[in-house]
């Protein structure tokens, strides 16, 4: 009897149990059908809010982000969802763009390198050439930002901010020590005899370089192609047209300076660890896109030419070697009215200069007045470099240059190759076939 | 809410719970029972064969274990046979699939590049390095801590506390540990009188450091194996085994460890799975999907392929012949359970 008992209380439960799972199931299929038609009623009226995404969480790039959200959100009446999306590099961001283009979700907008980089996206941008009309953004920004936000005729994205990256950083008190004056460096071999002088005179690491990625030599690389075979050796390699012999030359170099007067520790620090050691005085020389002049500016007590000092890529000293960080708009887009007013802020004065003069990137736009925004003594300086340079080639590692498929194969090249043991051949081979049309 | 699902099961649903006993009525109303055990009796018609075939109760305690296995088979087994699909396109960039061309390119094309090589046999290095040197080491101290020791309880934790810790966490530790000027490998090896290793940047070195750090992490999870499987063995083996005069060695040796199949077994099938996972691993120690030369492994490569590239269909490729490593690693595990009717 007892027994019989428990056994039917206990059926009971199962089934109660099942017909609440089942319930529940219902309920979940419900709710979804509820949430679409919440939106699909919630659109007409009101302008949603639009979905920005963007990989910068910390530092100056969280400042620079913050700040570029907060003039937005003072001036306009469009609410943001704001989804700063963090984590190796922007390896995470890129992943759940991919992810969310590819579930046909996309954000209202998200940030990252047009260029090249663009092709990777093929097929999912929408048009934002009236923007560009309407905000009059060809006359207001630089000539070369033009044809790289471009795709198939029509703009894509719009720029907010530029890095340069042929630049050489040096830590002021090391090299006063070593006797060396980065100003005539203006050449790569003369670098090099720079390097040895550092080595010889010091204890200090001549030339910090942080190899925990890869991008790092790649960029690297460029920098050096360009300083010692010269703008149009650089451009044809860019082009698919590549001159075997100065890529080889451009790799002998870097091999002198990798296997010679780089820090023991290289493959095991990154940017940060890099950074520090310009900061604390245990290096000359390094070579990094000016976003590293962020670490340098907010170091206490380590100021702009007293302690720190900037100078082009030796060889590049006419020019500046592009880099945009700009946000691009998918097509499908999940609201384009409230998503296109942000795209015009993006382009306008009031984003650049609440953005870049955190960020430590300057303005796309030729028409700010960047002494009057209190972009502090280096930015002013960068951004004269770019109004007078000679040439501005795209980047490599950054988008601008080449496609992504292409700065993966050359990537895993510098990994195979050319991350020690240096192989100079292979590595010449393998970059020579990776941007060969 | 309950006296509501009560009432309905009370009433609705009884029925097919009865079905399979037919248990003579103890209840209220004789003659609703009646009318149940009529209705169970036809439903028992339909079920019983089906619980013949399958095992009692197949059918009865399906509302258990249906709903699971659907959505097992819809997200688990669904989303595997659509990645295998997705490998047999041309699949990439953004839009959709094409199915209509379905072929084994993309295995090819992994056959013949280099990358793919290397990086399964990085793979396989790192699945056999890493399981035989965490078995050794945990069965060691599983040893050493069965025998009797003081704070023998200390040690077991002390033992087992990396396994607790995130692989971002170790990966940061070792990166530190493993820096060529100021880490404390080095230190103690220059203090010993020998040359610094390049841990990291050595390719040669990088995967030997890499499976070091593994075996550092998950030794303790194979001692407590092991020590699950030394407290299972009768005290009587030990004293028989000294009677007839072997040594300690010998003893463990002929008499201990072979009765530690099976924990290592089971360990070793776990410590397998881990190493497979060792992605978590590499992507913290250098912040990205390329791990130092030397140590790519296929699910650093199949990530890079599908998220730096957006090449979905090799990505998937490659997904899915990591999967069938993954697969013969579990296959002979669950067969040899089977068979021991474990299963």
């Amino acid at each position: 009897m007892r027994k019989d008992n428990t056994r039917l209380s206990r059926r009971k439960f199962v089934y109660t149990g099942t017909t609440v799972a089942a319930l529940g199931l219902a309920g979940c299929s419900g709710d979804g059908g509820g949430d679409g038609t919440a939106t699909d009623t919630a659109e007409p009226t009101d302008m949603p809010a639009v979905e920005i995404m963007h990989g910068w969480t910390g530092g100056d790039g969280k400042t620079a982000a913050d700040n570029l959200r907060d003039t937005f959100q003072n001036n306009y009446d469009v609410e943001l969802d704001w989804n700063p999306i963090g984590g190796g590099g922007n390896q995470n961001l890129d992943a759940v763009v991919a992810n969310r283009l590819q579930n046909n979700n996309p954000p209202g907008a998200f940030a990252n390198w047009p260029g090249p980089n663009l092709v990777k996206y093929e097929g999912v941008l929408g048009n934002v050439s009236d923007i560009w009309d309407e905000e009059g953004f060809e006359d207001a920004h630089v000539e070369e930002a033009h044809d790289l936000h471009k795709q198939d005729g029509e703009y894509r994205a719009v720029p907010l901010g530029s890095h340069r990256l042929n630049n050489l950083f040096y830590n002021q008190a090391v090299v006063d020590e070593a006797g060396v004056t980065p100003e005539d460096i203006t050449d790569v071999s003369s670098l090099v005899d720079a390097l040895e002088t550092v080595a010889n005179e010091t204890d200090k690491i001549p030339m910090t370089h942080g190899m925990q990625g890869t991008w790092t030599t790649t960029q690297l690389w460029a920098s050096t192609m360009l300083g010692q075979e010269g703008f149009d050796a650089y451009m044809s390699f860019l082009d698919g047209n590549p001159d075997r012999a100065a890529v080889r030359r451009t790799f002998e170099s870097l091999e002198t300076i990798l296997s010679n007067y780089i820090s023991d520790d290289s493959a095991t620090i990154g940017l940060t660890g890099s950074n520090n050691n310009i900061i604390n005085g245990n290096a000359a020389f390094i070579h990094q896109g000016n976003w590293a002049a962020g670490a340098f500016r907010n170091s206490e007590g380590f100021a702009y030419n007293d302690d720190w000092g900037a100078k082009a890529y030796p060889g590049t000293e006419d020019m500046y070697m592009l880099h945009f960080d700009s946000f691009l708009y998918p097509s499908d887009n999940p609201a384009p009215e409230a998503t296109k007013t942000w795209m015009a802020y993006v382009g306008s004065k009031d984003a650049q200069i609440a953005f870049n003069k955190f960020k430590g990137s300057i303005p796309t736009r030729t028409d700010i007045d960047l002494a009057g925004n209190d972009f502090g003594p280096y930015l002013q300086d960068a951004a004269d470099d770019f109004a007078n340079a000679e040439e501005r080639p795209p980047n490599l590692q950054h988008g601008l240059g080449v496609v992504a498929k292409t700065m993966t194969s050359l990537n895993d090249v510098i990994s195979s190759n050319f991350s020690g043991p240096f192989n100079v051949e292979d590595a010449t081979d393998g970059f020579v076939d990776a941007v060969s049309n | 809410m309950r006296d509501r699902f009560r009432a309905l099961t009370g009433r609705d649903e009884e029925p097919p719970v009865r079905a399979d006993g037919g248990v003579p009525g103890d209840e209220t109303s004789s003659a609703i029972d009646d009318a149940f055990e009529t209705i169970g009796r036809a439903i028992s018609r339909v079920i019983d064969p089906i619980n013949d075939r399958t095992g009692p109760d197949f059918v009865e305690s399906s509302p258990f274990w249906l709903p699971p296995f659907l959505l097992m088979v819809l997200f688990v087994y669904g989303a595997i046979a659509w990645n295998f699909a997705i490998s047999l396109t041309d699949f990439a960039g953004f839009g959709n699939p094409d199915y209509s061309s379905l072929d084994l390119d993309q295995y090819a094309r992994a056959l013949g590049d280099s990358g793919f090589i290397q990086a399964t046999q990085n793979t396989f290095v790192l699945v056999l390095g890493f399981t035989v040197a965490t078995l050794l080491v945990g069965l060691l101290l599983a040893i050493l801590i069965d025998r009797g020791i003081r704070f023998e309880n200390t040690f077991r934790t002390i033992y087992l506390l990396p396994m607790s810790l995130s692989f971002v966490v170790t990966a940061q530790f070792w990166l530190w540990m493993y820096n060529f000027n100021n880490g404390i490998l080095n230190t103690i090896i220059t203090a010993l009188g020998l040359k610094p290793v390049n841990w990291i940047g050595d390719p040669g070195v990088v995967l030997f450091a890499v499976v070091l750090a593994l075996v550092w992490q998950f030794s303790g999870y194979a001692m407590v194996v092991y020590l699950a499987g030394l407290r299972a063995i009768p005290t009587e083996h030990y004293e028989a085994a000294k009677i007839d005069g072997a040594s300690s060695f010998k003893m463990y040796v002929r008499v201990i460890i072979p009765q530690l199949k099976g924990s290592t077994i089971s360990a070793a099938v776990v410590l397998m799975v881990f190493s497979l996972k060792a992605f978590d691993f590499l992507y913290s120690l250098v912040g990205g999907y390329r791990p130092p030369n030397g140590v790519d492994i296929l699910a650093t490569l199949m990530v890079r392929v599908s998220y730096s590239n957006n090449q979905w269909a090799y990505g998937s490729a490659i997904a899915i012949m990591l999967f069938l490593m993954a697969l013969s690693i579990i296959g002979p595990y669950l067969v040899y359970e089977f068979r021991r009717g474990n299963l």
